[in-house]
């Protein structure tokens, strides 16, 4: 019997099989190495597809009616498959997170292609039926972006003012910018941190002012922004921290911090570990919890957070005193 | 012969047939529709039939034409297949290509939606240098696909939903739009039960959204974003507190910087004050924590005694 899950892998070799006879049929000739890279499978799965296909075709079955695949070496040619020479029009999916990557992009000011990308949108809109496509994607419209996107046009380093949520304060601290990334509806600055001598994630809203110098930088080949996933925290060395959740704090908890590890305990709270950028961050964090987090380790977390509360709990006397 | 074989035979026969297949062509002359039994025949039809709609395979179920007692048929309709030619210019697949490049996650759809759209087209690349690395629009959720859908089709779904105090319930909604906000989607449209327009987290559906009969219309310019306000403290159905925060100098710049101008003033001592409306106070605490001690509340008196409760657990 076929389960749900060989069905769905069923459905993602088809679609992709969907894709490729069209693709070989518009580039006759096009090497079983080609497909393999285009469609980021190994060689051995393009044989295989194509030899697959090549049992199928329409009602009679005879050599009139089947898929002809021809290979010479290792060129391959489809031919008597028309109804395959144009791709299955786009998912629902599809179409969905290319608009929302576009006009996640289009918001960056000045982006160099922006109109290009518009047209582009428009044109997509139009061919997913009437009435506009209802998706709005926001990323807050943050200050600095336009100076960072020059200094990274222009390969430039920058100085920057930069509000610190690891160390509670401000700091001064020159980057060499390799990219901005979008993430949990913010942008993020991505480059070579000269304070701490390390790879580095900066908010941008939390960028007080941004020069740039004179250096020239470059970015490294091997940097791959996907490494970022998840992992959006603050600009400190990283330390794992665990505490346990409560279950009313476990149910979003997840969705907006970095978890490492977590496992349900026997009544209902949750012990997590995650990776926190230093202890003010962490301490941060549990302060925000309140009474929904308890056992937390290292000890040097809770201390700090202790010290913050008293700190907040004083002001706010103060400020009662003088009202 | 393996089942994949049949679906591939299945969708060439139903793609290149002039009219319908009525169930019985399908079984007599489809190559893989050789089940011993009628019964067995239908249910591996059924289930292919489900398996090529879920992968967005239009299979339509049309009357024949044939005058007489011929059941319908099926067929795939072209113009509903065949991806439209957007006439995409080449710097506008270019732009689009850079775009695809930079969604972070989103398991592959993003370069298969792009390869569909440039499969005639010479390879294109931008030339300029690379500025944006990694747009996260967390799209790779599986129930987005179903709801956008529901969208563009205007059909009406009904879900299984958590609200944040882990309470479930059933929801009927007429989909108007989807937002990404904050790093999360969101389903806006009307809660035909309760006939209001309602917003939902979509990380918070449970499972599959079912399809209802029927259709709707979105209404004339409607805009799904404008029925959100800007921070998760401000989003909910309760009323607004109306709140005044204080911004020690050290961080007043990020107020300048980030909140509404109109609606901030001068504080003592080079501190800057600022109004909001609060309609999630446990979501606005956690938001004002995050400054640490540089940003208090100021009013109301009761705002500031939970802000103290909530903080009793350490400074006791």
């Amino acid at each position: 019997m076929t389960t749900i899950e060989n069905a769905g892998r069923v459905g993602r070799r088809l679609s992709r099989i969907l894709l490729m006879l069209p693709y070989a049929i518009q580039h006759p000739g096009v090497t079983v190495g080609e497909l393999a890279r285009k469609f980021g499978v190994p060689k051995r799965e393009v044989m295989e597809d194509l030899q697959l296909v090549f049992l199928c075709g329409l009602p009679g079955y005879g050599p009139g009616d089947l898929i002809d695949v021809w290979f010479d070496d290792d060129r391959v040619e489809v031919r008597m498959a028309d109804y395959f020479a144009a791709p299955l029009r786009l998912t629902p999916s599809e179409a969905l997170i290319l608009y929302a990557g576009a006009e996640a992009l289009v918001q960056l000011p000045g982006l160099e292609g922006a109109d290009s990308l518009r047209g582009a949108t428009e044109k997509l809109r139009r061919a997913l039926g009437a009435g506009g496509v209802g998706v709005r994607v926001e990323h807050s419209p943050e200050a600095h972006l336009d100076a960072l996107r020059d200094a990274l046009e222009e390969r430039r380093r920058v100085h920057l003012e930069y509000l610190s949520a690891s160390r509670g304060s401000m700091t001064d601290r020159d980057v060499d910018p390799w990219g901005l990334v979008a993430a949990l509806g913010r942008w993020y600055l991505v480059g070579f941190d000269h304070l701490s001598g390390e790879e580095r994630m900066f908010r941008v809203d939390r960028i007080k002012s941004v020069s740039a110098r004179d250096a020239v930088v470059e970015v490294p080949d091997d940097f791959d922004p996907e490494r970022y996933r998840g992992a959006f925290v603050g600009d400190e060395t990283q330390e794992h921290v665990t505490f346990e959740i409560s279950p009313a704090a476990a149910r979003w908890f997840e969705d907006y911090y970095p978890v490492a590890t977590s496992a349900e305990l026997d009544d209902g709270w949750r012990r997590v570990t995650l990776l926190s950028s230093g202890t003010r961050w962490a301490a941060t964090l549990l302060l925000r919890l309140g009474a929904d987090v308890r056992k937390v380790e290292p000890e040097a977390v809770m201390q700090e957070a202790r010290t913050l509360a008293e700190e907040i709990a004083r002001r706010a006397q103060e400020q009662a005193q003088q009202g | 012969m393996r089942r994949i074989e049949r679906l591939i035979n299945l969708i060439a026969a139903l793609l290149d047939t002039p009219r319908p297949m009525t169930a019985e062509e399908i079984r007599e002359r489809i190559a893989g529709y050789d089940q011993p039994t009628h019964e067995a025949f239908r249910r591996a039809f059924e289930r292919d039939k489900d398996s090529l709609r879920s992968m967005g395979i239009p299979i339509e179920l049309r009357s024949t034409g044939a005058a007489g007692d011929l059941p319908d048929g099926y067929i795939i309709p072209k113009e509903k297949y065949y991806l439209p030619d957007l006439d995409l210019l080449p710097d506008e697949l270019a732009a689009l290509k850079l775009a695809a490049e930079a969604v972070l996650g989103g398991a592959g759809l993003a370069e298969s939606g792009l390869m569909k759209l440039s499969i005639d087209a010479p390879s294109v690349e931008w030339s300029g240098p690379r500025v944006v690395w990694g747009t996260d629009v967390a799209a790779e959720q599986p129930v987005l696909g179903p709801l956008y859908s529901a969208v563009l089709d205007r059909t009406p779904i009904e879900f299984s939903y958590e609200t944040a105090d882990g309470a479930s319930s059933r929801r009927v909604l007429e989909p108007y739009g989807l937002v990404h906000r904050g790093g999360h989607w969101y389903i806006v449209g009307r809660d035909a039960e309760r006939d209001a327009l309602r917003s939902f987290k979509v990380s918070r559906i449970r499972g599959r959204p079912t399809t209802l009969e029927g259709t709707y219309e979105i209404p004339e310019g409607f805009d799904p974003a404008e029925r959100f306000a800007g921070e998760a403290w401000a989003i909910g159905d309760s009323d607004a507190t109306a709140v005044t925060v204080r911004f020690d100098p050290s961080v007043r710049w990020w107020a300048e910087q980030n909140l509404d101008r109109d609606r901030t003033r001068d504080g003592p001592t080079g501190a800057l004050d600022v109004d909001v409306d609060v309609v999630n106070e446990d979501a606005f605490i956690s938001w004002l924590l995050g400054f640490g001690a540089d940003v208090e509340v100021v009013a109301p008196d009761e705002l500031r005694a939970r802000v103290r409760d909530h903080l009793a657990p350490f400074t006791s």
